[in-house]
């Protein structure tokens, strides 16, 4: 018997065994970088630009398809309850539970289809974006990036994230230096100065498209 | 006894005046001898530009503390705030810098929030909103439309 035949196997076991733990290492720095914030936000927005781009879904007839699979990524990194929460400021504490949560899936709903809107209007316009660094402080987080467009101008984005188990979900985002969260917080307090509060939630819910989920 | 009198009264002028300069010099420099019946609390800026010791924190419009004193820690505004006692801050309470009147003095707006938790003595303000940039974001949108490329799609200068 051949003796190269005999190590052949041996050969081929020690490859093998060297390329599992080769495997077994690249996924475990995949799973270590996969829990920080940066590379949460990373996944998020790359499957939803890859949904944007996809050109099965960008017939007319799949445009709803492609709708619910962004509602469904966002979803999962956005805590829309505690945006909503956080918007409505002081005048939460006044509602009552079934309030509460009416007001949360109404506001997270025409967020949303907001949201999903700018992103089909102004995808084209994207060149890049780049994540600059992350900040955590216990169980919060701020990851800093910027959009640049096609024109060359940049925008600097800032997400402001929350620890939820293993993922970081975001409670605010901050454009151009202006926190979504501050801003609708104004426009509430302004608009709960003048009129109640049935007129606010009637207000929402005629600005949610129809035949939205 | 006359002259005595007299050099009393003098006296007494000049301590008065001392004293309003003295006044006077507090007041606009902003400065406390005693410390102010409150808590202290921090914020963390990316642009803290116009900000000082003294600058209002208002509420609403009404002042409810001060700003103890402004210092760079990791290339960010760290600004320390004295609150009045009895204003209780809510954990997500928005603290963002305004601008008012024509000179363009800045002070911290606090926007209260909805959460159940309060901001203790000693603890942190972390929903934060810098100053706005004007120029720079003028300045984006005019160096935008010259950044564009022209019709043949040649970029610009």
């Amino acid at each position: 018997m051949n003796p190269q035949c005999e190590l052949a196997p041996l050969e081929a076991m020690k490859t093998l065994r060297y390329m599992l733990l080769a495997l077994v290492a690249v996924g475990a720095s995949l799973c270590a970088c996969a829990d920080e914030p940066t590379a949460q936000i990373r996944v998020t927005t790359d499957t939803i630009l890859a949904l944007l781009a996809d050109p099965a879904l960008k017939t007319e007839a799949r445009n709803s398809e492609r709708r619910q699979l962004i509602r469904k990524e966002l979803d999962l990194r956005i805590d829309w309850a505690t945006v909503a929460r956080s918007s409505l400021g002081r005048h939460w504490a006044k509602r009552t539970r079934a309030e509460q949560t009416e007001f949360v899936s109404l506001f997270s709903r025409l967020l949303e289809e907001t949201f999903i809107d700018k992103f089909e209007t102004h995808h084209g316009e994207l060149d890049k974006v780049e994540y600059l660094g992350e900040k955590i402080i216990d169980e919060y987080a701020s990851v800093k990036a910027q959009v640049s467009t096609k024109d060359q101008i940049v925008h600097p984005v800032e997400y402001r994230l929350q620890k939820s188990g293993k993922d970081w979900r975001i409670y605010d985002v901050l454009l151009e230096g202006v926190s979504l969260v501050k801003n609708y917080r104004d426009q509430f307090d302004e608009i709960l100065a003048k009129s109640p509060y049935e007129k606010l939630v009637a207000d929402l819910r005629a600005k949610i498209p129809q035949g939205s989920p | 006894m006359k002259k005595a009198y007299l050099e009393f009264v003098v006296g007494l002028f000049l301590a008065i005046g001392i004293g309003c300069l003295a006044w006077l010099s507090i007041k606009l420099a902003r400065k406390e001898f005693f410390a102010r019946n409150g808590y202290e609390v921090q914020a963390a800026f990316s642009n803290g530009s116009g900000l000082r010791r003294g600058t209002p924190v208002v509420i609403a419009g009404v002042e409810i503390g001060r700003v103890a004193s402004v210092g760079l820690q990791d290339y960010e505004a760290k600004v320390r705030i004295v609150i009045q006692q009895g204003v209780a801050l809510q954990s997500d309470t928005i603290a963002s810098i305004k601008t008012k009147g024509l000179i363009g003095e800045k002070y911290i707006e606090l926007t209260p929030g909805a959460s159940d938790k309060t901001i203790k003595a000693g603890g942190v303000i972390r929903e934060t909103q810098p100053a706005m940039d004007l120029e720079a974001l003028i300045g984006k949108y005019i160096q935008g439309s010259l950044a564009k490329p022209d019709d043949k799609g040649q970029p610009p200068l």
